[in-house]
């Protein structure tokens, strides 16, 4: 009897339970975030998310594998320096270049890139869409004035969960 | 058998297909954003936050939403509610240890547990515990000096990291996060008694944020805690009738806490932080009431008084910093570290016997200083899979005890704590400098390695070189295993090597002298060297599911040449005549120690309907510290019996704490549980033990509104009070500590002697 209401309680533990690491969960939403936003006509074939430096290249290709967004499957870059940047989707600025994100953003090609990250400040300092935990829940920051000028629409139900910056 | 192979096969599977069934893809973007993210630590590694469940040593975590459902605000009862094998007793009649509260992590010393604040070291208080408490002849850091609404989060490191962060980090750190940006605005007011209608409490505080450009913020708090004192003191045998005549209990206290820390980024990526600490504290506790009789006949209090040790506590540390990068992804920050702790000891109601009838009821008895300011300069790159981190470090440390007037100490001194006289006035300082190396290194997705390398120069006892290794692997997608190997040290501090103190008790005038003063090398005295220890730590982890965890953690330390305040060593009558005192105590680095343990966690968050929540967490922890050699001939097990088995057997072995919190609509209700095995106390000669502890925590907090909660509690519900000696009663010998005496209870009780604490707070957000 104690064995089968042991199991039982480990089972609804884990038909119940719900905790995330903050990679994870911004890896998602990364994509989770592109519904809710139309680019530019494209050409491409794939949706292509580049990953600037970081090591969660794994963790990326993992989640998106098999996925689709905008009815094109997932693309998963990598590039160590903004110079390698090719054409993109969504390009993903690692933590770790906060000290030169100025370098980086000035590089992004002005139409069709949302760029996203985790950095404090990125939305203000001209970045579109950040990450943020507060009380180990994420948080979004857009910075509308910049994704006008990338070109992207986004939608008023993005814009309403997330602090606005215009 | 109750976990047979059977049902643990099955429950595996299951929840490993469970697990890896889930995908986050599938959730809405709304779903995504009210999942809880794992708790996250810095403390350990110079690489950046990890998730708890992957570092490779052991880790915990209390953030502001805990601290707030306690009803606490007192960091180091905070710690004492959460951590099991965290010891904070509430002494009392032990003159300075009654102001500044005494901890221990894993049954070893108050000072060798390393505090950091934001990351940064926090300097220890200059009070010197030279009573009979837990953590004699040490100091440690004043924990109550932060106000508890401004700290972000608090991480507790159950590993040694000197090799990280140097002196100090032997059996754990503590690194206190400050609140940052996206905090809420809060006011809070606490009103709280104890079961006997004693030490009352009221607690206010408030916390204001404004927030700067990129992500910058200003945040300020102010605490006004006004606690009254609470007695618990039997009979007084030595007056007729018999009567209370002594306070023991929580010294009254008032606490003036003001605190600040800002970051102003800049938008090149330039940032630039401080923060600052402010707190004084008027404290007062008694000594133990001085009968009429012989000495004080002639006094101007003939039937006798109870002295009243004032200390008044000035705390101030604050930290400035810059950051910035060089390129190539190199981050850099440089820092500095200041912190003072000042302490000035008044004595009232009491008098100097010797002075007769012109002896002052009042006395000014001296003061005690420490000085520490850390200058870091920290360097880190990630490349990739590998992150490397070299740093800098200076530190400079003075202590200085002034004395107090010359009333205070003179031929006997003031009654209940004779002042520092002008042979302990002493202002000595040293400095210290470091250079570390820190690395980590993904090998693979599961496989992480971590490595680290400190040297370091003190300019009185010379050099140290630790080193740490630490790996995780995860074994599969719920089963994570772990280890670290590390050396550590903790550096003498100026206060052991230079502290000195002449005080008469019943006649007798001992004293405590410096390792390098004569009287104490001719009892075979030499100056101290630093600790040594040696660590290793296995661990595992266990996913039950994604918010069920089970961690287990094996420790053991071994510390080399631990410095203890020898017992009082009685002096020939040659010497007696020579040096004036009788008997004489000394800092040594007596004995070596082992402490192992274990401990075994298991947290559980269940999401039920309707937005309901039961959080089930459940810790055990076994620490057992035994001496196993002594380093000079002149400590024995015997003749220093008190001291060694305050070490080995004066915290309980065993620690228990369930926690379970309930959230449905506006209540959350959280019911505690918390346990301690047996522990001793020694007087004369003879060991006397105290039973096993169980008490229960209870609140209740209601949201008023989304922005105001109001809470009912109590801390201890059940009024569980330690046993009281067992078979050590009064006698003429013994006039002090009996179960029908001045103290019936030991002051080495893990929860205090002073009963239920019953609170109501209230919480407005704005």
């Amino acid at each position: 009897m104690i064995k089968r209401y042991i199991f039982i309680l480990l089972l609804s533990v884990t038909l119940l339970s719900a905790y995330q690491s903050q990679e994870e969960l911004r890896s998602v939403i990364v994509g989770k975030v592109a519904k809710y936003i139309s680019w530019p006509r494209s050409q491409r074939q794939s949706f292509v998310i580049t990953l600037l430096n970081g090591h969660n290249f794994e963790l990326f290709k993992r989640i998106y594998k098999n996925k689709t967004i905008h009815n094109k499957s997932v693309e998963i870059h990598y590039i160590e320096n903004i110079k390698e940047l090719q054409a993109t989707d969504i390009l993903y600025i690692a933590t770790q270049n906060s000290k030169n994100l100025l370098e980086i953003l000035q590089q992004v090609p002005k139409k069709g890139v949302l760029t996203v990250s985790s950095i404090r400040g990125f939305a203000q300092k001209g970045g579109i869409l950040q990450i943020y935990f507060s009380s180990q829940k994420a948080r979004l920051k857009i910075n509308l004035h910049v994704a006008k000028q990338e070109h992207l629409e986004i939608k008023s139900s993005l814009l309403r969960i997330a602090d606005v910056i215009r | 058998m109750l976990f047979d192979k059977k049902l643990f096969f099955l429950v595996s599977i299951y929840t490993t297909l469970t697990l890896q069934a889930k995908d986050l893809f599938d959730d809405s973007l709304e779903d995504l954003m009210n999942i809880e993210s794992e708790l996250q630590a810095d403390v350990g590694s110079r690489s950046g936050a990890k998730n708890l469940s992957d570092t490779p040593f052991a880790v915990d975590v209390i953030t502001a939403n805990d601290i707030a459902a306690t009803g606490l605000h007192s960091v180091t009862d905070i710690l004492r509610y959460f951590v099991a094998g965290f010891n904070a007793p509430e002494t009392s009649i032990a003159d300075g240890s009654d102001h500044v509260r005494v901890f221990t992590l894993r049954g070893m010393s108050p000072d060798q547990v390393l505090v950091l604040l934001n990351g940064k070291r926090l300097h220890s208080s200059a009070l010197l515990h030279v009573n009979g408490t837990i953590g004699r002849g040490s100091s440690n850091v004043d924990l109550d000096t932060i106000i508890p609404l401004f700290i972000e989060r608090i991480e507790i490191l159950r590993d040694g990291a000197a090799a990280q962060y140097g002196s100090d980090a032997i059996a754990g750190v503590i690194n206190i996060i400050l609140k940052n940006n996206n905090a809420n605005n809060i006011i809070e007011i606490d009103v709280a008694k104890r079961s006997h209608k004693d030490g009352r409490l009221i607690n206010s505080e408030i916390f204001y944020s404004k927030e700067l450009e990129y992500d910058g913020f200003v945040n300020f708090a102010v605490q006004v805690k006004d606690q009254d004192d609470t007695n618990r003191a039997g009979p007084d045998r030595r007056v007729e009738p018999p009567r209370v005549t002594t306070r023991v209990g929580i010294p009254q206290s008032r606490n003036y806490l003001a605190s600040l820390n800002i970051e102003v980024p800049q938008k090149n990526g330039f940032n630039i932080y401080a923060n600052a600490l402010f707190n004084y504290r008027d404290s007062k506790a008694s000594a133990f009431y001085r009968p009429a009789g012989e000495d004080n006949e002639t006094g101007y209090i003939h039937d006798g008084f109870l002295p009243i040790i004032n200390a008044k506590i000035v705390d101030f540390s604050s930290t400035i910093g810059l950051e910035g990068g060089f390129g190539y992804g190199v981050e850099w920050d440089l820092s500095n570290t200041y912190g003072i702790n000042y302490i000035k000891y008044y004595v009232d109601n009491s008098m100097n016997y010797s002075l007769g009838d012109d002896s002052p009821t009042s006395f000014y008895n001296g003061s005690l200083k420490f000085i520490q300011n850390t200058t870091n300069f920290d360097l880190k790159r990630c490349f990739n899979a590998w992150n490397f981190a070299a740093g800098l470090e200076y530190r400079y440390e003075r202590y200085a005890i002034g004395a107090g007037d010359e009333v205070s100490y003179i031929d006997g001194g003031s009654e209940g704590f004779p002042g520092y006289s002008t042979m302990s006035a002493v202002d000595v300082d040293r400095s210290s400098y470091a250079v570390y190396f820190d690395t980590t290194y993904t090998i693979i997705e599961s496989f992480l390695f971590e490595g680290a390398l400190r040297y370091e120069h003190y300019s009185d006892f010379g050099e140290t070189k630790n080193f740490k290794l630490a790996s995780s692997y995860q074994v599969n997608q719920n089963f994570l295993i772990r280890f670290s190997l590390s050396t550590g040290f903790r550096a003498p501090s100026l206060a052991q090597s230079h502290y000195s103190n002449i005080a008469t008790f019943g006649g007798v005038v001992s004293g405590t002298f410096t390792p390098d003063a004569t009287v104490s090398k001719t009892l075979g005295a030499e100056s101290l060297k630093a600790e040594k220890s040696q660590h290793l730590t296995l661990g595992s982890v266990y996913k039950i599911a994604d918010s069920s965890t089970l961690m287990v953690d094996y420790f053991f330390t071994k510390a080399k040449d631990r410095i203890m305040l020898s017992n009082e060593q009685t002096l020939s009558l040659e010497d007696q005549e020579l040096y004036g005192v009788e008997r004489v105590s000394y800092f040594t680095n007596a004995v070596d120690t082992q402490t192992y343990g274990v401990d075994v966690k298991f947290e559980n968050k269940f999401y039920l309907e309707n937005s309901t929540i039961l959080i089930l967490n459940a810790w055990y922890n076994y620490s057992s510290n035994d001496v196993v050699d002594f380093n000079t001939d002149t400590i024995t097990r015997e003749n220093s019996f008190e001291q060694i088995d305050r070490m080995e057997h004066g915290q309980p072995k065993h620690n228990g704490r369930l926690l379970t919190k309930y959230k449905v609509r506006q209540f959350e209700y959280s019911v505690n549980v918390n346990a301690h095995s047996k522990y001793a106390e020694v007087i004369n000669q003879q060991r006397y033990w105290f039973d096993w502890s169980w008490s229960t925590d209870v609140d209740v907090t209601y949201h008023l509104s989304k922005n105001s909660t109001i809470s009912i509690g109590s801390i201890n519900i059940f009024d569980t009070l330690p046993n009281k000696w067992d078979g050590l009663a009064y006698s003429q010998e013994n006039p002090y500590y009996g179960y029908d005496s001045i103290k019936p209870y030991s002051r080495y009780s893990p929860f205090g002697y002073s009963g239920a604490y019953y609170y109501i707070s209230g919480r407005y957000q704005f």
